[in-house]
């Protein structure tokens, strides 16, 4: 009797060590995912689950387009095992950084041709090099639901090289994805169908892709939401509103009540609709693109 | 025959002049041949194995030895440029993984090679002091090249400019070093290693400079309009990347048609190896795709018959050699010949005559031997370091 209880013991222990020893393998297996924007890792937690670890290391209140991560902060992405880009020159200190090329994932590569560039209006010159002017191109590519599609599908792809054994699971939850995706581009072309042409400013060129898509009727203007606006800016608004009078101007975050109370008294209401390339406060992607939906119904629908 | 050797010795050592000839004379004849061969084995050894730790090598059509040796060795001899294109395609194909190198300029005597992380990974490349290379401007070096220059992280290095008289070229750019590499017994070690982007910069390919469009020094701007704005040269251009200045550094246009001077190419498998090498068979491809394994045989090959010709003339060497101890042995019993009949006369037999030569002739072949062994011994320790040092730099 006392035989068989110690023989259960040691099976008990051995099956216990087993079975750590297993889980903390599969732990110790978890893919290292690095992102540079907050689409991204929502893309790439919704597709492999608990099966990676995610990291987006922006801080909360910077905007991850501008943001330059310091060397620890590099060191970390340098040891991950896929390191997403955005591309489309997003998170231009990618480029000044030395980041390993075999794990690097430009997710926006297969539709480079679709990219929106601007030039700076200003050429300069110097040295031997001729006229030239630095090139901008348009980064918020996520904005076009079709793009984003293809860039979840680029980040699924990226995975499933790196996990194969998971590829059925990967592929179902970007199917998942991607319905809601699809969602949420059919009801923006459904809200915006009623009429495209309604002119809108925006207070910053952060809605090119949007625009493009859903063949909206944007200009700009290069304005950030927290600060004190100059009689210049007031003056190239009111230049934009001659030939183009809005009665709508989308910001990326909420302006100042000044700002907004000024707007209004020049016959033009605010609205935020959020590019969320940084976590939100509240919700996720969906949630905030869902709100976004919502506030692009109360300019086409009032219509 | 212990009486018959201690004569020998005795006689040997009378005739100090006669024998040292004798076995220096033997000590070489057998001693170079045999070195010859070391160093051949050391250096087929130590080309061979980088070349064939080296899959395959992409890079413009032209020599294929200047291209192999420039991308294995790092050599003096640069090849025709390629654009980082060729890279893009590589790993577009997802038949291989492609690295790029830009091994173009130097430092006080260094190479520097311009590539991206996954070069370390792949020659299984350690940081022993400091860290990897992070940010624009930051170089690691290797641990001869640390040696030699007594660098330690924090220290800096400045490029050198490509030729002596481009005064109105580019500004040699300050690297920061920020690690130094374990010893890994190969070129890598001779080397200074910086991203592909930091050596764009040396090139000029990428500058730092301040905003033209915000100048407020007059003397900096030579003409302005509305839609440009021209600098005068005494624009400054930053030749250090530091915390302060990276920020201004940038690149123009498509950086895949920035050049690098090879692509080393690493294939998922053979199959995709082979797949990859057919894509640039095509009469009109501009880059041509070679197996460093294949290259370096050839040349080894030319090495071989090299040797070949030294083999026959040390050989020819070695006969007249034989032949004129021989003859010092033979001359030796004539002019010996008084002594032979005195021990002919003290009663022993023609065999003691016999045995007290051959004692002579063992003792002096056994010290040649000897001799020969510890040259070789020496030559074997430090083959690896004499090839690095006459052969392959």
């Amino acid at each position: 009797m006392k035989d068989r209880m110690s023989f259960s013991i040691v099976f008990i222990i051995i099956l216990a060590t087993v079975v750590c020893s297993h889980a903390a393998g599969e732990q110790s297996e978890k893919l290292t995912v690095y992102t540079v924007n907050y689409p991204l890792q929502y893309f790439a937690e919704r597709i492999a689950e608990n099966h990676t670890k995610v990291v987006f290391p922006a801080p909360p209140d910077v905007d991850p387009a501008y943001w330059t991560p310091d060397s620890k902060t590099i060191v970390a992405y340098q040891h991950a095992d896929l390191i997403l880009l955005n591309g489309a020159n997003y998170a231009k200190w990618v480029n000044k950084v030395s980041l390993p090329q075999s794990r690097l994932v430009d997710t926006s590569s297969g539709f480079k041709e679709q990219y929106i560039y601007t030039k700076e209006r200003v050429t300069h010159t110097h040295g031997t090099e001729g006229k030239h002017a630095h090139e901008n191109t348009a980064f918020t590519t996520w904005l076009d639901f079709m793009l984003a599609v293809k860039q979840a599908e680029t980040v699924t792809k990226a995975l499933i090289r790196k996990k194969p054994e998971l590829k059925d699971t990967f592929h179902n939850n970007y199917a998942v994805l991607k319905k809601d995706l699809l969602t949420i581009d059919k009801e923006i072309n459904e809200i915006v169908a009623r009429n495209r042409a309604i002119p809108l400013i925006a207070s910053h060129p952060v809605y090119g892709y949007l625009s493009e898509r859903y063949g909206l009727n944007i200009k700009s203007v290069h304005w950030e939401p927290d600060e004190v606006l100059t009689d210049n800016q007031w003056r190239e608004l009111r230049d934009i509103l001659k030939d183009h009078p809005a009665q709508w101007m989308i910001w990326e975050g909420k302006p100042h009540e000044a700002t907004i109370e000024k707007l209004k008294s020049m016959g033009i209401n605010s609205i935020v609709l959020n590019p969320c390339g940084n976590v939100p406060q509240q919700g996720d992607f969906l949630s905030v693109m869902q709100e976004n939906v919502n506030y692009l119904k109360l300019i086409f629908m009032n219509q | 025959m212990f009486n018959s050797f201690y004569i020998a010795w005795k006689y040997i050592t009378y005739n100090k002049m006669k024998t040292a000839t004798l076995v220096a004379c033997i000590t070489l004849i057998s001693f170079l041949p045999m070195a010859l061969q070391l160093l051949l084995n050391e250096s087929e050894k130590q080309l061979m194995s980088r070349a064939v730790s080296t899959h395959l090598i992409v890079g413009a059509k032209g020599s294929a030895l200047d291209l192999v040796m420039n991308t294995i060795y790092f050599g003096d001899e640069v090849p025709e440029l390629i654009t980082m294109e060729a890279s893009g395609q590589i790993m577009e194909s997802g038949f291989a993984l492609p690295i790029p190198l830009y091994a173009r300029f130097k430092t006080r005597g260094s190479p520097i090679v311009g590539t991206n992380l996954d070069y370390f990974e792949f020659r299984d490349l350690q940081v022993a002091e400091g860290r990897q290379i992070a940010v624009l401007g930051d170089c690691v070096v290797g641990a001869k090249v640390s040696e030699r220059l007594d660098l330690n992280p924090g220290d800096s290095l400045v490029s050198s400019p490509e030729s002596l008289f481009d005064l109105a070229g580019i500004y040699p750019l300050k690297m920061k070093v920020v690690g130094v590499l374990e010893k890994s017994h190969t070129s890598d070690d001779l080397a200074v290693f910086v991203d592909l982007k930091t050596a764009w910069v040396i090139q000029g390919l990428g500058h730092g400079h301040q905003d033209l469009t915000q100048l407020n020094d007059p003397t900096l701007v030579l003409k302005k309009t509305e839609s440009n704005v021209a600098a005068t040269a005494k624009l400054y251009h930053y030749q250090e990347i530091t915390k302060n200045t990276i920020d201004s550094f940038h690149f123009h246009g498509d950086l895949s048609a920035y050049p690098v001077t090879a692509v080393i190419v690493v294939p998922q498998d053979s199959k995709s190896g082979t797949l990859l090498q057919g894509r640039y068979l095509q009469k009109e491809e501009i880059h041509q795709i070679v197996k460093p394994q294949e290259v370096i045989e050839g040349l080894l090959q030319n090495i071989f018959r090299i040797k070949n010709v030294l083999d026959t003339v040390i050989s020819v060497v070695a006969i007249a050699t034989i032949m004129a101890i021989v003859l010092v042995f033979a001359l030796s019993l004539r002019l010996r010949q008084r002594e032979i009949q005195t021990i002919f006369k003290l009663g022993c037999r023609k065999a003691t005559v016999v045995r007290l030569v051959s004692a002579e002739i063992f003792i002096i072949v056994l010290t040649s031997g000897v001799l020969c062994g510890a040259m070789i011994f020496l030559v074997n320790s430090y083959s690896h370091e004499l090839v690095r040092r006459l052969v392959i730099r």
